[in-house]
């Protein structure tokens, strides 16, 4: 997402990343980005709750206007109930996951984003 | 100087805290490939309440009446995924939409979109005057890309020029 937000800034266009792993997000060098601690799946909120999402669309458009220093973070303060339970993983484990269990010497190369060359897929 | 009062402390967002052991040591190791680089920057020209705002989800969302994200590209070669875009607009609600990300658990996004797009909600910021206008369109592709070539070099440029047409200001990414 880091990447894609990079060329859309680069077009002329003022972007934040609303982002649950902000480590991973700044490391590839966007320009604004509001961190929140949400489980993957739910970054506005849980289903329903229109006042949390609406709440956390708001705080991120206010980092957008706030931010005034490339590659800046802002931490947004809202909490996530311990108590409440949610399965992040989908019901089936993606192929890659699968395919490195049948094939764990390629582990290295999933882990330094360094995949075999073969042609790319493209856009019909 | 005894008995000084602590105050709240500014929280720290934890990446990675809802991660289990594995996902955790590997996402680590990633934030350490990212080399530096210059970073991008375009000033936001005006307030936020005078802009046209536009989100991009990488939940691979798609109008039931759309093409579906090919999720077969993904299964025929694990290192690959579908580099396509879907484009939203505006009033597009839970119900018009597939989710097709193979990485997350989509049940809470088709339950309510705004969990992972929230375009009803960027619409009540437009009715309260936070924003000046929810843009006509919004963007969507799939997020997990080891290969981000063809997604940068394909699908980005569409993005960006529909952007331009529809005269947005400012854009929200929003992972999953």
């Amino acid at each position: 997402m880091g990447l894609v937000q990079r060329e859309i800034e680069a077009a002329g266009f003022s972007t934040i990343s609303l982002s649950m792993m902000p480590e991973l997000t700044n490391s590839v060098g966007v320009p604004r980005n509001a961190a929140i601690e949400h489980p993957f799946g739910l970054t506005l909120g849980l289903p329903g709750d229109a006042a949390r999402q609406l709440a956390v669309l708001r705080a991120t458009l206010r980092a957008l206007e706030e931010i005034s220093q490339p590659g800046s973070v802002v931490h947004l303060p809202f909490e996530w109930d311990a108590s409440e339970k949610v399965n992040i993983y989908p019901p089936e484990a993606p192929p890659i996951a699968r395919f490195l269990r049948r094939h764990p010497w390629h582990i290295p190369k999933f882990l330094n984003q360094t995949p075999p060359e073969v042609s790319e897929p493209r856009v019909p | 100087m005894k008995g000084c009062i602590i105050g709240l402390m500014a929280k720290i967002v934890n990446s990675y805290r809802f991660l289990d052991g594995i996902t955790s040591r590997m996402m680590k190791h990633w934030v350490t490939l990212g080399a530096p680089r210059q970073i991008p920057w375009s000033p936001l020209a005006k307030p936020i309440s005078q802009c046209t705002v536009s989100i991009v989800s990488s939940a691979a969302v798609a109008l039931k009446t759309d093409q579906p994200f090919d999720q077969e590209i993904e299964r025929r070669d694990p290192w690959s995924s579908d580099p396509s875009y879907r484009v939203l607009p505006r009033a597009t609600v839970t119900a018009d939409v597939r989710v097709y990300h193979m990485h997350i658990n989509t049940s809470f996004a088709q339950q309510d979109l705004n969990c992972v797009m929230p375009l009803e909600r960027l619409c009540q910021l437009e009715a309260l005057g936070d924003i000046a206008h929810s843009a006509p369109s919004h963007y969507s592709y799939g997020g997990y890309t080891i290969r981000p070539d063809a997604l940068l070099r394909d699908s980005v440029p569409g993005i960006i020029d529909q952007l331009r047409r529809e005269q947005v200001d400012a854009v929200v990414l929003v992972p999953v």
